[in-house]
């Protein structure tokens, strides 16, 4: 599962998600993507959750870019433990998500396949999402 | 190539007020160019889209800038659009000299099939999507079509090199540069699933350095 090789801070505070995504919310590197409609945390098991069903579904053909990274630790307390004695310790990671991030970008399939694999990959994830395909020219539209 | 027009008025309105201006359905736009100073336009939102839709990156427009009865000869340079409900939030326009040279991207259309995909014995790999080329406005092609018929078997490509733009078109791209490769079909299935890193739990907390508070 994805995490960050080196941090710096174990436990983080939680942050606000205010607002919508302003990076990362054109496709760059395939032709189609899934892009996020709400925002929430999206941790790193439901990214490799998603991750497998496409290229479970894909069989080698194409190509999978994740353009989410789970660099955010979430810590909790053990189970049945009374309140106090600090914070929790790291339990997990997210990837902080507002409404029109790319999650997933896809390449080297056709649409139907596309549009398949990544429905797939959305029901993994707690959000709603869109299919998105790349603008093919300047003024192109795009779906 | 059909010519097609776009109407456009002078803006004063610059900043945040542009919202109020797309909400009466005009959208900011600007036009510049080499030798052109910077005009801040409008463009009735409708009239737009309808050019968006027949027009690419590089074919040009005749863009007419309210009672002025000269028009100008113009390229879309880059369309805004609000990521979500793809609405339309601004355009930029680029005023082009018909006697300069100009730099500019020719996306590549594939056309046709691939005897060797068809037949199941190999996947088609796209590469470059667009080639860089320079000649003049006028002589500036809407898209490239590469013809998939001669890619008969595997391991088949088509290079940059390969095209012919004709002698007015000047390809920038490295000739070398692939376009369409013919990839044999991997045949072990059981590989399907490629583990991204082994789940260590291990992470290096960097610490801060250790300030030696000089004691006494």
């Amino acid at each position: 599962m994805l995490m960050p090789k080196r941090i710096r801070h174990p436990k983080v505070h939680r942050g606000r998600l205010k607002g919508r995504e302003t990076r990362g919310t054109e496709i760059s590197f395939g032709e189609y993507g899934l892009q996020a409609l709400e925002p929430h945390w999206i941790t790193s098991r439901q990214i490799e959750a998603a991750r497998r069903a496409v290229v479970r579904y894909l069989k080698r053909s194409g190509k999978l870019w994740i353009r989410i990274f789970p660099d955010h630790p979430v810590s909790a307390k053990p189970a049945e433990t009374r309140m106090g004695g600090g914070k929790g310790t790291l339990d997990h990671w997210v990837a902080v998500v507002k409404p029109g991030r790319i999650l997933f970008e896809l390449g080297g399939v056709r649409e139907e396949v596309a549009r398949e694999a990544l429905r797939l990959a959305a029901h993994k994830l707690p959000i709603q999402t869109q299919f998105v395909a790349r603008q093919t020219v300047a003024g192109g539209e795009q779906e | 190539m059909e010519q097609i027009t776009l109407t456009a008025r002078p803006r004063t309105v610059t900043g945040k007020q542009v919202r109020q201006l797309r909400r009466q359905g005009l959208i900011p736009a600007v036009v510049y160019g080499h030798r052109t100073e910077p005009i801040p336009l409008t463009i009735e939102e409708r009239e737009l889209r309808q050019v968006l839709q027949r027009v690419g990156g590089n074919q040009l427009i005749r863009l007419q800038v309210g009672d002025d009865q000269a028009t100008r000869m113009v390229l879309l340079r880059e369309v805004q659009r609000e990521p979500i409900k793809r609405r339309l939030l601004h355009v930029d326009l680029y005023e082009v000299v018909m006697t300069e040279r100009i730099r500019a991207e020719i996306p590549v259309v594939l056309t046709g099939a691939s005897p060797a995909v068809q037949r199941g014995e190999g996947l088609l790999h796209h590469g470059l999507e667009a080639i860089e080329v320079e000649c003049l406005p006028g002589d500036l092609l809407p898209h490239v079509e590469v013809s998939l018929d001669q890619l008969t078997e595997v391991d088949q490509e088509i290079r940059v090199g390969d095209l012919s733009l004709g002698e007015r078109i000047e390809v920038l791209s490295d000739p070398d540069e692939l376009l369409v490769r013919i990839i044999p079909v991997e045949t072990e299935e059981a590989v399907e699933e490629v583990a991204p890193e082994a789940e260590s739990q291990v992470e290096v907390i960097k610490r801060e350095k250790p300030e030696e508070a000089e004691e006494e």
